[in-house]
């Protein structure tokens, strides 16, 4: 099988400033300002073609920034990210236009990812329906109630047929009945043989989805492999880590986070 | 040098993208009002009637500037000042509003400023048949002057698109600067004969005043509308100038632009 995401020795750090006058050096200057953190330190991982991958990790694991990269909104710091095909990123907040009615919002949308006018006009009537808009598909954006709102745009996202989907926890958008048909069509997907990464605390979606697990804590690979072998543990894991007091969990963070990269 | 070819490679390659997403743009801006576009109209309508008001009518008593009238005067020449104020100021915003939606998206990062640009070029040309025809109305008919009309419609737009590259990429570090843009904005309006005419002044005076750009558009805006000559051939050392800024800028907006667009998103 063909390689579909390859991503090697990956970081990503983030600038923490005392000041905006610290920003400001940092930009322009060629001397560096401001204190380094690192999001992620040195991931690296393969997907092959038609493989689910599940990314979990507790809070601040690097799990988002990762999907990110990937999808290639957020630009990596050091390392290579090789992606083969058309990436889509569903996530919660789908940046739709409050003032535009749903059906502009589908046209503007896209447009923006490079659809011609005849092709928007025949992936319309199928986003509309997914998204089980009715009559309100002709109002404002903005008088929709969140759970539309985040269906709309995860109608989108899954009707402009993309070879790669990075889900990030937009399964459990809307009621239980949308959840499902959402479910479905990632399973659909999967059926097609795309690639996709799924980002969700749950794992009982994680089990019943995923063929292997990218364990991640504090930017870094914990564990990757087969669903079957990963994921209990990091079950284990995770009622020991419920289990820590306050303290506990504190120390297991500040420990984790200032390991060297 | 590279880098303004690769952005004005992009603004062709994507020309069709640009004019539907500015049409967009019109729409979302003007959706919430019953007059809808008729805002783009409207709006200067009032403030020509104000500024006609206070400056013809009150300050110089309904006398004309250099033979011609002052409200066709002012409005030769207040056209262009529609156009650019309300283009400078949204376009400069475009990037750091819009980067976390468009940041994955299918084309290149420098059609945001120009699809706000674009946008505002729609009521620009609708503003501007309407002063023609007020122009044609009231003893100014069309003549051989206007032929350099699009000569100077092609200035301004490339003069504003040049200097949004380089404000939409510096807002997207320092939000002050769209404050002090503004105030520069207001006190511009000021230091371009748009209101007022400058013959009045002491020649050194308004050689320096005519080191901003705006000047030698306006100025141009009026010579086509009103038929006073070809004013790029009568000002040959100003016309220089002009292209010779406009060039400056538009390098150095389009090496900023290319350089930091890849971390704008790093920076929101």
């Amino acid at each position: 099988m063909e390689t579909s995401i390859s991503v090697r020795n990956v970081t990503k750090r983030h600038k923490l400033y005392a000041g905006t006058s610290e920003k400001l050096k940092d930009i322009f200057l060629r001397k560096d300002y401001g204190e380094d953190f690192y999001a992620l330190k040195g991931i690296s991982f393969e997907a092959k073609a038609g493989e689910v991958i599940g990314f979990v990790g507790i809070n601040g694991a690097g799990k988002s920034t990762l999907s990110n990269i990937i999808a290639g909104i957020l630009p990596e710091t050091s390392g290579e990210v090789e992606v083969n095909g058309e990436v889509s990123l569903i996530a919660v907040s789908s940046g739709l236009k409050a003032n535009l009615t749903g059906r502009e919002n589908i046209e503007l949308k896209c447009l923006m990812l490079g659809f011609s006018k005849r092709e928007i006009e025949k992936l319309e009537p199928g986003i509309i329906e997914f998204a089980e808009l009715d009559q309100f598909i002709d109002q404002p954006v903005k008088s929709y109630s969140s759970g539309m709102k985040s269906r709309l745009g995860f109608a989108i996202s899954v009707t402009i047929d993309p070879d790669i989907i990075i889900i990030d926890e937009a399964l459990s958008v809307g009621d239980k009945a949308f959840s499902e048909k959402a479910f479905h069509k990632m399973m659909e997907f999967k059926k097609a043989g795309k690639t996709i990464i799924f980002v969700s605390h749950s794992t009982k979606q994680m089990k019943k989805f995923t063929d292997k697990v990218l364990w991640l804590e504090f930017g870094r690979v914990r564990e990757f492999g087969p669903t079957k072998e990963i994921l209990p543990k990091y079950d284990a894991f995770i009622e020991e880590y419920k289990a820590m007091t306050k303290i506990e969990k504190e120390n297991y963070r500040r420990q984790g986070q200032s390991l060297p990269i | 040098m590279k880098a303004v070819i690769t952005v004005l490679t992009e603004q062709v390659k994507y020309f069709y993208l640009l004019r539907r997403l500015s049409w967009y743009e019109v729409k979302s801006k003007n959706k919430m009002t019953y007059l809808g576009l008729g805002w783009e109209l409207i709006n200067p309508g009032i403030q020509i009637a104000i500024y006609w008001f206070i400056f013809g009518y009150g300050i110089r008593k309904g006398e004309g500037i250099d033979g011609d009238p002052f409200f066709q005067w002012m409005l030769a020449g207040i056209i262009v000042w529609f156009f650019f104020n309300p283009a400078i100021i949204e376009s400069s915003k475009s990037i750091y509003q819009r980067v976390k939606m468009l940041s994955k998206m299918n084309f290149p990062m420098s059609l945001i400023p120009n699809m706000v640009i674009f946008s505002k070029f729609y009521s620009h040309i609708g503003l501007l048949l309407l002063v023609i025809l007020i122009l044609n109305i009231s003893g100014y008919p069309i003549s051989i002057y206007y032929l350099q009309l699009p000569l100077f419609i092609i200035a301004t737009y490339l003069f504003i698109f040049a200097l949004s590259l380089i404000t939409s990429t510096l807002n997207t570090f320092i939000r002050d600067l769209q404050m002090l843009l503004q105030a520069v904005l207001r006190m511009l309006l000021y230091m371009t004969p748009i209101l007022w005419a400058t013959f009045s002044l002491p020649e050194w005076i308004q050689s320096m005043m005519k080191i901003n750009p705006l000047y030698y558009l306006v100025e141009g805006y009026r010579a086509a509308l009103l038929g006073k000559g070809w004013y790029f051939l009568a000002n040959p050392g100003y016309s220089l100038y002009f292209w010779g800024v406009t060039l400056f800028l538009l390098i150095v907006g389009s090496s900023l632009h290319v350089k930091f667009r890849r971390r704008f998103i790093d920076f929101i």
